[in-house]
């Protein structure tokens, strides 16, 4: 009686993004701070630290700082999204019950699930664009395709959005979002180009990177950033495609654990 | 008989708000409700009855579209709620059992959030939070935060965030459960108000005393199926005796004194956990003047007129609100 794919409603979804606005705008200062202070430790550390060691004209040409500050661009949307979907997700699934109250409106569950992923979306692309107003200020960004980094941004947090709700959708205990940060996101931050071009390792190595999500996202940022070439474009088509293809999936499965 | 009147008068006017037939719910293996049959007048206060577990609040949320009918049909304001589920919300108010407050946003923020999900105008909600906070008496705490009203004060503001859309029916599941006497009393008189403004209430409880109290009709549920129905007049009438003995004494005193109750009451009953004997008559002195005969020493007698709780005794063998 279930009765098919459910299709969320944009009215629906917006309501549930603004919600999480309002609350946003009470709280912005104290929660973006964390997430606005890590990538320029990393920054720092990484990027004036081991670049220091890295002479001889950085990588393909660059410093090693404005090799890497894209990446965390691309890294951070990563992380942003991931709490978002995951902890802040559960918080509200499980504890608050703040989904339980919206869908007695008419916001249906699978609206919830869709506004989710545009706030998860939203949230990385004002953080990332609060740090892309500090690389710009370094000089470590100075293309002007910079001002298309906030939308690229929006597209990447909804990715990590839709990876993170489907893992959330799927357990039960708060305790089991630590393999997902341990074996999913912290691999992905590691290895997807942020930190050495993954393109030069013998393969299986390219080959492999170029199916995690991660990647893709970096390939973006830093085309942006320095300003593009069209083979970006396929990285684009990559995340949009991974994104709808995957989106529907979480939707289904917590419209069930909500409605029963 | 006020509440049976105006439910007939209501009932031609107002047409059936609610109506489920042969409606049915599974949780895998288990059957939560087994085809129950049910119609609600508009403008009437309308109890579903019974023990936890009985299959109330699965009912309830059917009829709100948080859980999917295995079975059976169900229209909600004129309306099959699983093809129309949005519209049926948008029509209906819902006080949940759990409080799920908003409780990032302030109380009144939580009224004007919720009016957003209703796609209401921003003046209208902002008008209509100001009205319902006055008529929760919460308006004092507007800009308080959730986590610090009391118990009584949330379920309140439960109530009021159900009003936002100024519903034609509005869904109480178990509203007083968990409040002192006093917070209890207030919502059964807001309750009672709105009521009297016309709205269709439906309410789930396990407190006899509230179904009593508010209900124009109500059906009495015990493992998924509705085994009465009635007014609550209509129910103590048709199925126990308007008065009732209850004698407290040892074991074996009770022993003695039960084949003469049975004797002379319309019929006797255990009392549940307490050592007593319920008997239900229309003559309570013929019965006292046999006790007083047979000299068996009792320790208490209380001599009350029967209610729903009797006719839940009656029916399941059980006390209700246990």
């Amino acid at each position: 009686m279930q009765g098919g794919i459910k299709i969320p409603s944009p009215r629906g979804a917006f309501r549930v993004w603004q919600r999480n606005l309002t609350i946003f705008k009470k709280y912005w200062k104290s929660i973006m701070f964390p997430n606005f202070v890590e990538p320029l430790l990393y920054l720092g550390a990484l990027g004036l630290g081991l670049g220091t060691f890295i002479r001889q004209g950085g990588i393909n040409g660059q410093d090693y700082v404005a090799f890497i500050a894209p990446g965390l661009l691309a890294s951070n949307a990563m992380f942003a999204a991931s709490f978002e979907s995951t902890f802040d997700t559960f918080v509200k699934l499980r504890f608050d019950k703040v989904y339980d109250a919206i869908i007695t409106t008419p916001v249906n569950a699978e609206d919830v699930v869709a506004g989710e992923y545009l706030w998860a979306g939203t949230r990385s692309a004002l953080y990332g664009t609060a740090f892309l107003v500090v690389l710009v200020a370094l000089g470590l960004v100075s293309s002007p395709w910079a001002v298309l980094v906030p939308p690229a941004l929006l597209l990447i947090g909804i990715m990590f959005s839709v990876m993170g709700t489907l893992f959330t959708s799927l357990i039960h205990q708060i305790d089991y979002f630590s393999y997902y940060f341990t074996l999913v996101i912290t691999p992905l931050f590691l290895v997807s180009g942020i930190f050495f071009p993954v393109d030069d390792f013998p393969a299986p190595v390219p080959q492999v990177a170029w199916f995690t999500p991660l990647y893709h996202a970096v390939n973006v940022c830093r085309a942006l950033a320095s300003g593009p070439s069209p083979v970006v474009l396929v990285d684009v088509a990559w995340i949009l495609v991974f994104t709808a293809v995957l989106a529907l999936v979480p939707i289904q499965i917590m419209r069930r654990r909500l409605v029963s | 008989m006020g509440a049976e009147t105006r439910r007939k008068s209501r009932g031609r006017t107002g047409g059936s708000t609610l109506s489920g037939r042969g409606l049915r719910k599974s949780y895998g293996d288990f059957e939560a409700v087994k085809g129950v049959d049910f119609e609600v007048y508009a403008g009437e206060c309308f109890g579903f009855l019974g023990p936890n577990g009985a299959g109330k609040t699965s009912t309830m949320k059917m009829i709100y579209a948080a859980a999917v009918p295995t079975g059976g049909e169900l229209s909600v304001v004129g309306l099959d709620v699983i093809r129309h589920d949005r519209e049926v919300k948008r029509r209906i108010g819902v006080v949940p059992q759990e409080n799920n407050l908003d409780e990032g946003l302030k109380v009144r923020e939580n009224l004007l959030v919720y009016g957003r999900y209703f796609d209401l105008p921003r003046k209208l909600v902002l008008q209509r939070a100001d009205e319902l906070l006055d008529f929760v008496q919460l308006t004092e705490k507007a800009e308080a935060k959730v986590e610090s009203l009391s118990g009584g004060m949330k379920r309140r503001l439960l109530i009021a965030r159900a009003l936002v859309n100024d519903p034609d029916l509005v869904v109480l599941d178990e509203p007083t459960t968990g409040l002192d006497p006093q917070a209890r009393h207030l919502v059964w008189d807001k309750l009672r108000e709105l009521a009297r403004e016309g709205k269709t209430l439906i309410l789930t409880t396990h407190y006899m005393e509230e179904a009593a109290r508010l209900c124009d009709r109500l059906v009495i549920m015990e493992g998924g199926d509705i085994i009465a129905r009635g007014s609550p007049g209509e129910l103590v009438r048709e199925h126990v005796s308007p008065q009732v003995l209850e004698f407290r004494s040892d074991p074996a005193s009770l022993t003695a004194l039960r084949p003469i109750l049975e004797e002379a009451a319309d019929s006797v009953e255990e009392g549940g956990s307490v050592e007593a004997l319920l008997a239900f008559t229309r003559d309570a002195d013929a019965i006292m003047e046999r006790v007083r005969e047979s000299g068996i020493k009792v320790e208490n007698i209380v001599h009350r007129g029967s209610g729903l709780e009797d006719v839940f005794m009656r029916l399941t063998g059980r006390r209700l609100a246990d």
